[in-house]
């Protein structure tokens, strides 16, 4: 190799692992921060360990990507080998395409139109929960297949024709020349295809997302919805892990390949083809086997591979006996999982039920990423969900929709224990069908080492031009509208289009001097000391001063009109199990776990047994109490003057014109 | 006699092979595609309408400095910009990168090769929240400037900083299908070449470069198609000032504007699969037709 080729690829190699080289520097860090590194530890693998539904995230993420790549390569290389030898020009070449199709279509499309598709067969059918793993593994195998093919294809196009041809001459029957001349001539195409559907079926989270139901979710999904409270250091853990797994697997195959032991098995190998070449001349009188009988052969090969598949396909989606089942679709990062000595909610409830009611019951928690995306997996008729937590205007029109259940609240005594304020509210004025979890309200946090005390107070230290190119934005519609209406004094939930586009100006004139348009990224850039200003959910103000630099001072000011939201938990009418449903969120309600959810989100609560608790306000902290319980005269006064309200279609999407025009800009 | 006998068991040797193959590219290829057409051609109640595919073609709004424009026109054009730029990025490095291993000695290359892999073995959404730390205006790569005495550098936010993190993405993804043709190609050849007076750069060109071609027409199909639609790397490493197709698909999902968001899909498919077929056609003719 010439030196610049050798420093050529030296430096694209520290490229492709820098960022690797920083997961692992930051895996080992003491603070939450992905960017602020203040002390090593190893506490994010102990916590990794503790973190069952992640590590049943990697394992469902595995599970998929080997039935997935294992499927699509034995059903892609048949596919190859048949149309190598396809004569039909038109129908070659209409294969062609729509083999091209899922490589050339990316892969919002694909999600999307796969979603469409299975929720129109199970409406037509009348199938209850139709997005499941199942559903997910078609959608997997269906993205492989065009890259087994293409790699096999041009294989089997550079192949001798002569090969199986002298095999078959030989007295080999077309199956065992196949078998035994071509598929190892293959070999190469279909290792490289296998690997290739592997790894993108490990990575792919946009198509997954779309056609996933409750049970099964995989690792890029949990990633990506995590994205109001952030990716925490442990993800970065796993990362590593995986890094040293694979390091090790490679280590020992090339251990393997040392040169002793090639020599030895080229030896072996040309033993066992000598003996191979005896039993092929053996073979060749039973070339004489009639067809039926060959075809019987083959079709016992292919039954016994299905059979693998559906064993293979069975062990994955088993369910624990006859244990009830209860699904639970809430935002990521949204109910106290264990980590950092906290309380396992979900376990514990688990527990306790069995030992309540002799019982064993099974949570499958999964995670959302926004209210709409919610929405629209409910609206699609093809999940099925008991428990949900969405915001209050979601739940209005959830309301309106006819897809929330009216509460039995005799299995929910603990109810009693909701604050008087937060009862009523105009989403749901007669509490008919929620429970509130968390509430909270918007307010500015800033960096103290930039930002002038004299600035601070209201919405305008967000305009201010003396610190552009250190704001943050939201970035959504609602909440980056509600700042500039909240700043103007307009009606976040007004009907004229007028005002909508008021807000729009407003947000223009504040493009120059935003830094960034943000959700979770957020945090890394706040304490950091990367931006100085933004607006966000009081309680993950003290997330992120908790992990700022040294060179960063973090506060926080509530503006004089801003947003207040609930999120509560609801039944859906697509649910299976209503009674366990009501249990479940009478078990939220108790101290214990309603403390220790409380703790873990950060999060104002509306239970009494939390905010009355002397362990609970002495845990937070004086501070804390101060911003997320302000002093005020009525929440749900200013709630109902302030909080988002569902809003009709036509203006929803009139808005979303709106966000285009300020992000085109 | 002998002839349909043959051609029945060709008929079934396809049907076993080729079947499973065509009837799931049927089911899960063809019919949610026309799933996409349907809704892209159907107002909210299903009766048929052109307009979402007008309005994607006529919407328009104003943006500072160049006035009035044609909104979807432009997130189009943005998208293909960065994705055409990304891609000739991964090609420029991609493709030495692949020659370079392919005439390494066999270990070297399947540990180089490996290595490419690896780190698309850790999930993208992570690699690319790294990217950022490494970035940002106070982050690895401008503290190392900065000890170093060279001042700092602002990328985050900028185009550059997308292009590097689709680069980092899609790298390997043009590398493999370059190396996997050059791997193949005979030494004998390019000594032969050179043998008979070509030099090193004709070599390349005459030799190297068309053999590898099929490879590099499936690279550049690799690369192209995820860059065009990707939102989280624009989203993250764009400081959320991008707004590229794949924006506005999912933006028309959440605002629940199903009819319209599979139009935008529907005209995005129909224009990407048009190029691939033409580039395939026009390849197909340089790499077999030429010589």
């Amino acid at each position: 190799m010439k030196l610049s080729s050798k420093i050529f690829t030296a430096l694209m190699f520290v490229f492709l692992f820098a960022p690797i080289v920083i997961m692992l520097i930051f895996s080992f860090n003491a603070s939450r921060s992905l960017s602020v590194f203040s002390g090593f530890s190893f506490k994010w693998y102990v916590e990794l360990f503790n973190d069952g539904d992640t590590l049943a995230s990697v394992k469902n993420t595995l599970i998929l990507a080997v039935c997935a790549s294992v499927i699509a390569t034995t059903m892609g290389t048949a596919a190859a080998v048949g149309i190598d030898k396809l004569r039909n020009r038109y129908v070659r070449a209409a294969l062609d395409v729509t083999t091209n199709i899922p490589m050339v279509n990316p892969d919002i499309i694909t999600g999307i139109s796969m979603m469409f598709m299975f929720v129109f067969v199970s409406q037509l059918f009348g199938f209850a929960n139709s997005l499941n793993f199942g559903t997910l593994l078609i959608a997997h195998i269906t993205f492989c297949l065009p890259y087994v093919i293409l790699q096999v294809l041009p294989k089997l196009q550079q192949m001798d024709p002569a090969l199986p041809e002298a095999a078959m001459d030989l007295g080999c029957t077309p199956w065992r020349a196949f078998w035994k001349a071509e598929l190892p001539e293959l070999m190469p195409g279909i290792t490289t295809g296998l690997i290739m559907s592997f790894t993108l079926s490990l990575d792919d989270f946009v198509i997954s997302y779309f056609t996933t139901g409750n049970g099964f979710q995989t690792l890029p999904i949990r990633i990506y919805n995590m994205t109001k409270k952030t990716v925490t250091p442990k993800m970065y853990a796993l990362a590593t892990i995986t890094f040293f797994v694979i390091l090790a697997l490679l280590l020992l195959s090339n251990l393997a390949d040392s040169e002793d032991s090639r020599r030895l098995r080229a030896a072996r190998r040309a033993k066992r083809a000598a003996r191979r070449a005896i039993r092929a001349a053996k073979r060749a009188e039973k070339a004489k086997m009639p067809m039926s009988a060959r075809t019987r052969k083959l079709l016992y090969t292919c039954g016994g591979a299905a059979a693998l598949i559906a064993v293979i396909v069975a062990v994955a989606s088993l369910h624990d006996g006859d244990a009830l089942v209860l699904n639970v679709y809430n935002w990521g990062e949204y109910i106290s999982d264990g980590s950092e000595g906290s309380m396992d909610v979900i376990e514990e409830f688990e527990d306790w039920y069995e030992a309540e009611y002799g019982q064993k019951v099974k949570v499958n928690y999964t995670t959302f990423a926004s209210n709409e995306d919610m929405y629209a997996k409910l609206a699609s008729g093809a999940v099925s969900y008991d428990v949900i937590i969405p915001s209050d205007y979601m739940i209005a029109r959830m309301i309106e929709e006819d897809m929330l259940l009216p509460l039995d609240f005799d299995n929910i005594p603990n109810y009693e224990y909701i604050g008087e304020d937060f009862r009523g509210l105009y989403y749901d004025p007669d509490n008919l069908y929620s429970v509130p979890y968390t509430y909270g309200i918007v307010g500015i946090i800033y960096d103290a080492n930039v930002v002038d005390e004299e600035d601070t107070g209201s919405w305008d230290l967000m305009w201010n031009e003396k610190y552009a190119g250190q704001i943050l934005q939201f970035n959504n519609s609602r909440d980056a509208f509600g700042t500039a209406m909240y700043s103007l004094g307009l009606d976040v939930n007004s009907t004229d289009t007028a005002v909508w586009d008021t807000a729009l100006t407003e947000l223009l004139s504040q493009r120059s001097l935003v830094k960034s348009y943000v959700m979770d990224e957020i945090y890394n850039m706040m304490e950091s000391g990367e931006a100085a200003i933004a607006a966000y959910y009081a309680g993950d103000y003290f997330t992120m001063a908790d992990a700022q630099a040294d060179t960063v001072d973090l506060q926080f000011y509530y503006p004089e009109r801003t947003n207040y939201f609930v999120d509560a938990m609801c039944i859906p009418s697509c649910c299976q199990n209503k009674e366990l449903a009501e249990i479940f969120i009478n078990y939220m309600l108790s101290q214990e776990a309603a403390i220790a959810n409380a703790e873990y989100i950060w999060y104002a609560s509306p239970n009494s047994l939390v905010y009355e608790n002397e362990d609970y306000i002495d845990e937070m902290g004086q501070e804390a109490m101060e911003i997320l319980y302000p002093e005020m005269e009525s929440f749900s006064a200013l709630y109902n003057q302030y909080a988002y309200r569902n809003l009709s279609d036509e203006l929803l999407d009139y808005i979303n014109t709106l966000w285009e025009t300020l992000k085109i800009n | 006699m002998r002839d349909t006998s043959t051609r029945r068991r060709e008929r079934l040797v396809g049907l076993m092979t080729r079947g499973p193959y065509e009837l799931w590219a049927v089911l899960f290829i063809l019919v949610p595609l026309v799933f996409t057409a349907y809704y892209a051609f159907t107002d909210d109640s299903f009766a048929f309408t052109t307009e979402n595919i007008t309005k994607f073609f006529t919407a328009t709004s104003v943006v500072e400095g160049s006035g009035t424009v044609h909104t979807y026109l432009l997130i189009l054009w943005r998208s293909l910009k960065l994705a055409i730029i990304s891609t000739v990025v991964c090609l420029l490095l991609g493709y030495p990168l692949a020659y370079i291993i392919s005439r390494a000695s066999p270990k070297a290359q399947k540990i180089m090769m490996t290595f490419i892999m690896i780190p698309m073995w850790m999930n993208f959404l992570i690699r690319t929240y790294a990217w950022m730390t490494i970035l940002q205006d106070t982050g690895i790569l401008n503290n190392l400037l900065n000890a170093l005495g060279l001042g700092t550098v602002h990328i985050i936010g900028t185009e550059t900083a997308v292009v590097i993190g689709m680069v980092y993405d899609y790298l390997p993804y043009m590398v493999m299908p370059i190396y996997s043709v050059m791997a193949k190609m005979d030494d004998r050849l390019l000594e032969a070449a050179r043998d008979l007076g070509c030099s090193g750069s004709g070599v390349l060109r005459r030799v190297v470069l068309p053999l590898s071609m099929p490879g590099v027409i499936n690279g550049i199909t690799m690369v192209l198609i995820p860059s065009v639609s990707t939102f989280y790397i624009s989203q993250k490493l764009g400081d959320g000032k991008f707004f590229l197709i794949g924006d506005a698909i999912e933006g028309q999902y959440t605002a629940n504007n199903l009819h319209f968001a599979a139009a935008i899909a529907f005209i995005l498919m129909v224009l990407l699969l048009a190029a691939m077929m033409l580039m395939r056609r026009l390849t197909n003719k340089k790499v077999y037709g030429g010589t």
